[in-house]
């Protein structure tokens, strides 16, 4: 070993170590697994791939998983901005309970949210018999629409937008504001000028959180949806349970992989990445 | 699933390339290689005397009764001990196959996998001298699966909706007309396609091949009137007994539970469609011998007709039946009664079709 790494092992450099180890066995080397084998199973050659782009019912299921994450992130962030908010400016015994309601959830499994909104959504549910209270005759179905797994799927995630919304906008000084009001600046004034350009970066965070995690999303869909909600992600664990086409479903992971760093590409261009570090 | 749905979360690529790119590229990838040998153990290299046997199991009730009527006593008359590796999958069985990495020496497979198992290779051929086809009963073994219990896909419905006698049939299934109500089936081709060409009037013998066109246009006309199409057995269960939908097409496992709970609810054995479960050995697997030793263990009548009786499964082999009180046995899917109006699902049969129908299917169902 050179003595440029003997400098490095006793630098803070090394306590990047374990993480890099880590994540290039378990992450780096799989995928690389991954790609390889969406370029050589069963034949060597781009077939995998000319195979996904020819299938407008594969290429239709990429562009529905990336639609129901943008609008899932969408709705995520316009429901969460409020309770971040009124939990970080107001803070004491509200921002507490608010925040302890947000964890709570983490103590529950997805799965488990997903079945018991099934309960909460179906015909002898809560909502459908307020509904039929009110005189809503025939009630509407809830339940297996493409409304009801975007609404789960929000409910889902919607924690993860809070608490990133929240660990920014808490360091946001209040002063500012003050400052603002003591100037003559209406509230909303003060609040769009000051407020949310500083909670940008919170906001650049939860979004891409919540995208990312909802573009991986399985068995939601498929529980609470339409048939016409198929995700990516169940495409690609149809097409290795059912048809052992190792090949082509690595193919469509590469492609949802690299469809999703373009779109970052894109989203940095144009907003700058460099707001998901500041 | 749920880690499934949380992975991704963060960026490593990132931390990654920041440390690569600070560390000598030698010693970076000798560290690696190092980090990924002593991470291996939790993948089982085989050894080939090893008194244990892995199996693929289907994890709670199944690998309940499985341990108490086919494992424990197998590991008492042999000294085999049994580990269990839940849930059984597929994939495992082709991966594991192709890296030599075995993590399971026996699995069950469905009829519509053991076709694809046996094309791509992926089980073994008995070894006749542990496992001789010809001295177990007559079409025990198919595609060197051996076949140990039945399940019936059969119709359920609610009393309120259709009163007696009610649904008769998979035509009658399909008379919207006659019969107005929601509908489910399962999302599952190979037993969809099947209940819809019945339900179009082919008759059981002329199933195979499947006239796949006609399957599709029949399933155009029910689809309007399935509410969901169920993905999993509990769900099945859920449906019918909240009554989110009027009548379903579900394994008589899982309605057996509402019929035993008293839920107002009937059940046709009528046309049901038969899927067979074989146990199947790994090709390739050093712990082959021990292996066949259990599945021939495992379908004898005695611990078949314990094993079958817990789940409401259909022993396949007959002799199991001496072992079954009547009352019990007119509730499977293999006694003589119910089996003699059913369909029996072919894996033979089956296999020439079956990318074919589970591609289309997977596209009219999204469509």
């Amino acid at each position: 070993m050179g003595s440029s790494v003997s400098r490095l092992l006793r630098g803070p450099a090394v306590l990047y170590l374990p993480a890099a180890l880590f994540l290039l066995v378990f992450f780096l080397v799989p995928l690389f697994n991954v790609a390889w084998m969406s370029f050589t199973e069963p034949d060597t050659g781009f077939g995998n791939y000319t195979a996904f782009f020819a299938s407008s019912f594969d290429v239709g299921v990429l562009l529905n998983t990336f639609k129901t994450a943008a609008i899932v992130t969408l709705i995520s962030l316009i429901f969460a901005y409020p309770v971040a908010y009124v939990a970080a400016r107001y803070g004491g015994a509200l921002g507490s309970i608010l925040l302890l309601v947000v964890t709570l959830s983490f103590w529950t499994s997805f799965l488990v949210r997903t079945y018991a909104w099934m309960v909460i959504l179906g015909v002898k549910g809560p909502i459908t018999a307020a509904l039929i209270m009110l005189g809503w005759s025939p009630p509407p179905q809830i339940l297996f629409t493409t409304f009801a797994s975007t609404f789960a799927m929000t409910h889902l995630l919607m924690p993860f937008m809070i608490l990133t919304l929240y660990a920014v906008m808490r360091r946001i000084d209040g002063t500012y504001m003050r400052a603002a009001a003591g100037l003559g600046a209406r509230p909303l004034k003060a609040f769009t000028s000051i407020y949310l350009p500083l909670s940008l970066p919170g906001i650049a965070n939860g979004s891409v959180l919540v995208f990312i995690t909802c573009l991986g999303f399985y068995v939601t869909p498929v529980l609470l949806g339409s048939p016409r909600d198929k995700m990516i992600a169940g495409r690609i664990g149809d097409e290795i349970e059912q048809m052992l086409n190792f090949g082509g479903a690595s193919a469509m992971a590469i492609v949802l992989l690299v469809a999703t760093l373009g779109l970052f590409a894109l989203y940095s261009r144009f907003f700058g990445l460099d707001k998901l570090w500041r | 699933m749920t880690k499934s749905d949380i992975s991704g979360v963060c960026s490593p690529e990132q931390a990654v390339s920041t440390a690569a790119t600070k560390v000598s590229r030698r010693s970076f990838l000798a560290t690696a290689a190092a980090g990924a040998a002593l991470s291996m153990p939790a993948v089982r290299r085989a050894v080939a005397d090893e008194k244990v046997l892995y199996v693929n199991t289907w994890g709670g009730a199944w690998e309940e009764s499985a341990k108490e009527a086919l494992f424990t006593p197998f590991t008492r008359d042999t000294g085999i001990e049994i580990r269990t590796v839940a849930p059984v999958s597929f994939a495992k069985l082709a991966a594991q196959v192709r890296t030599g990495v075995y993590e399971f020496d026996v699995t069950t497979l469905g009829v519509a996998e053991l076709g694809r198992a046996n094309q791509a290779k992926l089980i073994a051929a008995p070894e006749k001298s542990i496992l001789d086809p010809a001295k177990l009963w007559p079409g025990a073994v198919v595609l060197d699966g051996v076949a140990s219990h039945a399940f019936g896909n059969v119709m359920a419905f609610r009393n309120e909706k259709f009163p007696a006698p009610g649904l008769q049939s998979w035509a009658d299934f399909w008379d919207v007309q006659k019969f107005p109500g929601s509908r489910c089936l399962q999302r599952y081709a190979g037993r969809v396609i099947p209940i819809a060409l019945l339900a179009d009037g082919v008759a059981p013998d002329k199933l195979f091949p499947m006239d796949l066109d006609r399957a599709f246009k029949s399933l155009d006309r029910i689809k309007p009137y399935i509410r969901v199409w169920w993905s999993q057995g509990p769900q099945s269960q859920q449906l019918l007994r909240d009554g989110e939908v009027d009548a379903i097409g579900m394994w008589n496992t899982q309605v057996q539970r509402l019929v035993e709970a008293k839920a107002p609810i009937t059940v046709s054995w009528n046309q049901a469609v038969v899927d067979v479960a074989y146990w199947a050995v790994a090709r390739g697997t050093p712990r082959s011998e021990n292996a066949w030793r259990f599945v021939n263990y495992a379908v004898q009548p005695e611990p078949l007709a314990k094993f079958s009786v817990k789940n409401d499964y259909g022993p396949m082999n007959p002799e199991a039946f001496k072992f079954i009180p009547e009352d019990k046995a007119k509730q499977l899917p293999t006694w003589p009664e119910n089996f003699k109006n059913s369909i029996v699902l072919d894996p033979a049969k089956m296999l020439p079709q079956i990318d074919e129908f589970s591609k289309r299917f997977d596209q009219w169902i999204a469509s």
